[in-house]
């Protein structure tokens, strides 16, 4: 059965809603009588809640309820650990810290919230925040991760004695002997600094206790409403079928809603407990700069050791790692930090050594790239500066450093994200780096245009990087698929949806299987009432591993259709097809029946059924790989930089992907563009800035510049196709790919750019500011020699 | 955050240190004082209502006098509270007899904001203090030239007509709060990256910037 | 906040008369007054662009102006374009070349570019980008949006 749907250019079956604002989305939802809630938050990021008092909140009118840790009594509970850390790495230390629904006795990080007001609007609401009087005497803050650990330094929490957080190693190889035997040592401090995600929509939250029906519903912009229902019934003491999470359609989510339990998350579940009362909290764009999780910050010491041939004998790279306040989500970024700087090279040896540290910060919790940027940040920036050391081409010290097409599954030693692991799956390196190489003209360009365009004076440089994604992991997800009285196909899977276009997408690999258009067949994404089995959408995974489970379940709801058919129409299952929402037999087209009549018959209303027989065409199933696919590809660019104004601009971009068999390549360039343009943003516009004091300096979208249309360029896409081994699609994960390499190639092609000024690019995000420091820093070092 | 700088007084030393001295003079230079309690000889504490535009905030700001030498200087700290953020820190103010009937102030302090301050409002911060102090001691240096005594009850300055006895009228919150709007948007409306928009909204936030840093610097003269 | 006033305003030709108070957002009046949510509110203070509606035909952000300001002004959100079974021809254009993902920007932008389209038939990319450069998206990098407008405007002068 060649495919109809799978790999088309399908436009998307959700957009009429979203176009027209009929979509759904959190803040939309409004039922009688609901209430609407506001946080108080700290103003310091460090500081001792002597008191507070809320007594004149309480009596302005309007407002319902007010709200304290206190308030709270035995329900006042740290969150539970999201992610535990892996079991399987030895000596390793980790101290686990939860966030908590209100501050009681001390601030940890800037805008830990210290009180809520229920009110019935959210003006009284944010009015009522005015009349609280918290008496919060401040600490010295910490945010500097080496300065953290010195001893002396304020602790964010005393009990430990220190800031670490946790610490541990892997090995792979020797890489102390490795380097003994290197012709060439690159040694370098490498720092990433913190952003955010910045959905276009704020996080929100609508809880609605019902007393009546002893039933609550919490609407969420979660990517993650599975495991929001079973924590809350488990926190709340109440039964999992009597909580329904609802993630409607999400305005982007990026990692950072993945994070559970948000505060919000427990403190209004609990309040609409209190209150039997619908109640609505929306994030407001300044709240998500602090309420909302982050990511990034990273002090890297790394170094490489290489022949003087350009090859890798070895890596090494000692990294703090900034968790913020709390640790919840284990050491899932880290972890991919380690797995990252491997890339796709041939590194026999290996050591990677990581300390994760407590900082007065917001939770670090994934933002698309969840720690693998850093990691291809360091690798291909170790390698650039070992190509210019060896006065060597910097795709040619690529090129003798991909690991070949012959070794995979390739098997990296290390322990990845998902406990597994470290093995790549399949891949084929060389043809990415050549296609992004060709299509970017990188010969012509440094061989001709470049000299032309400085003897003008112009400032332009090119760059070419690659990476791997380790995409799809697991544990599972899950998808029933039924076929309806109708003819139409309903489907229902757990991870919800923030944009990725699961709506068309699943929907295509079911219209396959079951011969139906794309059209008639209905997807349900995220609410427990309709599937209650499965994770969440993160980590690149919903087309490997939801897809992966959505084609189980509708192959077997084809077997049903075939056997019940086969009967029905008197002809064996071999000489029937599937088409236009009929069964057939294949050289009798007149002999058919639609899907529709066959529901109903395996559905009948009368009569006696077979034992064993189960009613409906209906099929659940799973899916869950072995260990993560492994996506890679290769990058290119030109830009031109102005060292007067310094501003940037790219000139041309190319991204070559291998994310194996591709479901809609529509969707996917469009994933990729939206990953190189935060992947931009993380390179030259985005980083929040904090003072000694821990205050975020930039909390608004004038101050922390996201990229708009006129700072990305146009990105042409190029593809590769290795497909996965581990699942029946093929597929490989795409979601975070486009972000990877960005720092990395925009600091190569900004340091060919301004070539004569010896610019040495070791930090990321830069902005024009800094890179006017790090000029003027060249030229002295340059004249001072 | 450093602050620093200095005024040229069109009065003799002795008569800029005495109102300086006088909280209720420096109230009436700095509309929307809403109470001004004396806590012991060297510490004051008062709250000041602001409200512009669509935002509207409570500061509780307290000051402390130390090192006093009159009438040539001393030492203040303020720690300065409000929904919209806070400011602490510490400055020293030095008055020079400049020989020809004026006096020179100098200030040099250290502070620090935070909140919704620090958040939205730290680029522009500096210009800000600079410009409400200078329109704040501008209003003084009118007082002192129209020979206005701090010898008048402390009352809302935001009815001009209360006072016509000389030609002297205290600035209203709004006229206060637009100077000092104007001084920083004409210094960063270049650094404005999107239109028109944003200017209005920034407007109303240094505003409430401009209110905070000025009520604690105005307090931090406040003495008798 | 006891003073209210009664606004008439005229939303996507229809009239409505509603007593508000004098600081309730345009933004928060069209969503929980008037149930018309397809407008979206990303950051509550006029950089993001998510807000933008059409008042008296020029675009602007619902976030930044009261319900009062509107009073006998006329108001077109995203409700008041196309429907789910007769989009627009940019809605159109959008969806045919995958202009948006989570689509929670894109009420703001099919409005920002709606006066545009009529000022500017046949754009270049260039003149496009500058157009939507007040609006911030974070899913499609753009790209795609660029590519919608471009198709609309072959539509519609072919």
């Amino acid at each position: 059965m060649s495919p109809k749907y799978v790999g088309q250019r399908i436009s998307r079956t959700e957009d009429p809603r979203l176009l027209t604002g009929q979509a759904l989305f959190v803040d939309d939802v409004n039922i009688p009588g609901m209430l609407h809630a506001a946080f108080l938050r700290s103003d310091y990021a460090h500081a001792r809640l002597n008191s507070i008092d809320v007594s004149a909140a309480r009596s302005r009118p309007g407002v319902i309820a007010v709200y304290t840790a206190q308030d709270m009594g035995d329900a006042w509970q740290h969150g539970p650990p999201l992610v535990i850390p892996p079991p399987t790495i030895q000596n390793m230390v980790f101290h686990t810290r939860t966030q908590v629904p209100l501050v009681k006795d001390k601030v940890r990080l800037i805008g830990e919230p210290l009180a809520v007001v229920i009110a019935e609007s959210r003006y009284i609401a944010e009015d009522a925040l005015e009349d609280i009087i918290a008496d919060l005497q401040p600490l010295e803050a910490v945010g500097d991760l080496e300065r953290a650990l010195r001893p002396g330094a304020p602790l964010v929490h005393e009990e430990l004695g220190s800031n670490l957080a946790a610490h541990f190693f892997q090995e792979k190889g020797n890489y102390k002997s490795a380097r003994q035997q290197a012709d060439l040592v690159i040694q370098k401090r490498i720092l990433i600094d913190r952003g955010i995600a910045a959905a276009m929509e704020n996080r929100g939250i609508v809880a609605h206790w019902d007393p009546k029906s002893q039933r609550l519903t919490l609407w969420d912009t979660t990517q993650s409403p599975i495991p929001i229902r079973n924590g809350l019934a488990g926190m709340f003491g109440l039964a999992e079928h009597q909580v329904r999470v609802i993630a409607p359609f999400v305005g982007g989510g990026f990692g950072p809603k993945i994070m559970m339990f948000y505060a919000e998350e427990m403190v209004l579940t609990w309040a609409t407990l209190q209150i039997g009362r619908p109640i609505k909290w929306i994030e407001d764009r300044r709240e998500n700069f602090y309420a909302t999780t982050q990511e990034r910050g990273q002090v890297h010491d790394a170094e490489m050791a290489l022949t003087s041939d350009g090859r890798i004998l070895g890596v090494r790279d000692s990294f703090l790692h900034d968790t913020g306040a709390y640790d919840p989500y284990g050491l899932t970024i880290p972890l991919n930090t380690q797995c990252h700087v491997l890339g796709p090279y041939d590194v026999p040896n290996y050591y990677a050594e990581t300390t994760v540290v407590f900082t007065n910060r917001m939770i670090a919790t994934p933002v698309r790239g969840a720690g693998r940027p850093q990691g291809v940040f360091v690798v291909e920036r170790l390698l650039d500066l070992a190509a210019r050391k060896l006065d060597m081409d910097r795709v040619e010290i690529r090129k003798r450093n991909l690991l070949p097409p012959d070794v995979f599954p390739y098997n990296n030693q290390i322990i990845d994200q998902a406990f597994a692991p470290l093995v790549l799956d399949s891949g084929n390196y060389l043809p990415l780096l050549e296609q992004a190489a060709t299509r970017i003209g990188y010969q012509p360009f440094i061989r001709e245009e470049q000299p032309r365009l400085r003897a003008e004076g112009k400032h332009v440089g090119i760059g070419v990087v690659m990476f791997i994604e380790t995409t799809g992991v697991g544990p599972y997800e899950g998808a029933r698929v039924t076929v309806e009285a109708s003819g139409r196909i309903s489907v229902a899977t757990g991870v919800g949806t923030q944009g990725q276009g699961h709506f068309t997408s699943f929907a295509q690999i079911v219209a396959d299987q079951l011969g139906v258009n794309i059209r008639d067949v209905e997807l349900v994404t995220g609410d427990t009432a309709e599937f209650h089995w499965g994770t969440g959408t993160f980590a690149s995974r919903g087309a490997v591993v939801a897809a992966n489970a959505i084609h189980a379940a509708a192959r077997a709801v084809r077997g049903k259709i075939l056997r019940l058919a086969s009967k029905v129409l008197e002809a064996p299952e071999e000489e029937l097809e599937l088409a236009d929402g009929q069964v057939r037999v294949a050289d009798m087209p007149e002999k058919s029946i639609s899907l529709g009549k066959l529901a109903v018959l395996a559905n009948p209303l009368r009569g006696a059924v077979q034992p064993g027989t189960e009613p409906g065409l209906e099929a659940t199933d799973y899916f869950g790989p072995q260990y993560g696919a492994t996506a890679a590809g290769a990058h290119a660019m030109i830009l031109e930089v102005d060292p007067e104004t310094m501003m940037v601009e790219i000139k041309r971009y190319v991204a070559v992907e291998d994310c194996g068999t591709v479901l809609n390549p529509l969707i996917l360039d469009g994933q990729v563009h939206g990953g190189v343009a935060l992947g931009i943003g993380n390179s030259y516009y985005e980083k929040l800035v904090f003072d000694d004091n821990g205050q975020l300096l930039n909390a608004s979208l004038a101050d922390y510049l996201i990229a708009a249309a006129t700072e990305v360029p146009r990105i042409e896409v190029g593809h590769g196709y290795t497909l996965s081994p581990l699942n029946p699609l093929g597929t490989k994960g795409a979601g975070e790919a486009g972000t990877l390499p960005v720092p990395a190639l925009f600091a190569q092609a900004l340091e060919d750019a301004l070539a004569d000024h010896r610019l040495e690019v070791v930090e990321m995000p830069l902005s024009p500011n800094r890179l006017f420091e790090l000029l003027q820093a060249a030229q002295e070092s340059a004249s001072g020699r | 955050m450093k602050l620093q700088g200095e005024y040229l007084f069109d009065g003799p030393r002795e008569r800029v240190w005495e109102m300086l001295r006088d909280p209720n003079a420096l109230a009436r230079a700095l509309p929307g004082t809403q109470s001004l309690e004396k806590l012991s000889e060297n510490e004051y504490q008062g709250q000041m209502h602001v409200r512009i535009g669509p935002v509207a905030g409570l500061f509780a700001g307290r000051v402390t006098i130390s090192n006093e030498v009159p009438p040539e200087s001393c030492t203040l700290a303020v720690d300065g509270k409000g929904s919209p953020g806070f400011a602490t820190g510490s400055g020293d103010v030095v008055l020079t007899d400049q020989g020809d009937g004026t006096t020179r102030l100098q200030y040099e302090g250290e502070f620090q904001v935070g909140g919704k301050l620090a958040a939205v409002g730290q680029r522009m911060v500096d210009t800000v203090s600079k410009s409400i102090i200078r329109q704040g001691l501008e209003s003084l240096n009118e007082a002192l030239r129209e020979g206005v005594t701090g010898a008048a009850e402390l009352e809302p300055a935001a009815e001009p007509e209360a006072q016509p006895s000389t030609g002297y009228r205290p600035p209203t919150e709004t006229r206060f709060a637009a100077a000092v709007a104007k001084d920083v948007v004409k210094d960063y409306a270049g650094d404005l990256m999107a239109p028109e928009h944003r200017a209005v909204w920034l407007t109303g936030l240094v505003a409430i910037l401009a209110m905070l840093v000025g009520y604690a610097l105005g307090r931090n003269a406040g003495h008798d | 906040m006891d003073d209210r006033h009664r606004v008439t305003v005229t939303v996507n030709g229809a009239q409505f008369q509603q007593t508000v108070e004098p600081r309730l957002l345009l933004s928060d009046f069209l969503r929980h007054d008037l149930g018309l949510t397809g407008t979206h509110v990303g950051c509550e203070h006029g950089v993001c662009g998510a807000c933008t509606v059409l008042f008296d035909g020029q675009p602007v952000r619902s976030c930044l102006m009261f319900a009062v300001q509107a009073d006998g002004h006329e108001i077109t959100t995203v409700e008041g374009l196309g429907t789910m079974d007769q989009l627009h021809p940019l809605q159109e254009a959008f969806r045919d070349a995958h202009g948006l993902q989570c689509g929670f920007c894109t009420p703001g932008i099919l409005l920002t570019l709606i006066p545009f389209l009529e000022d500017n038939p046949n754009p270049s990319e260039l003149e496009i980008r500058e157009a939507i450069s007040g609006n911030l998206c974070r899913c499609t990098g753009y790209q795609h949006i660029v590519d919608a407008v471009q198709l609309a405007a072959q539509r519609t002068s072919a």
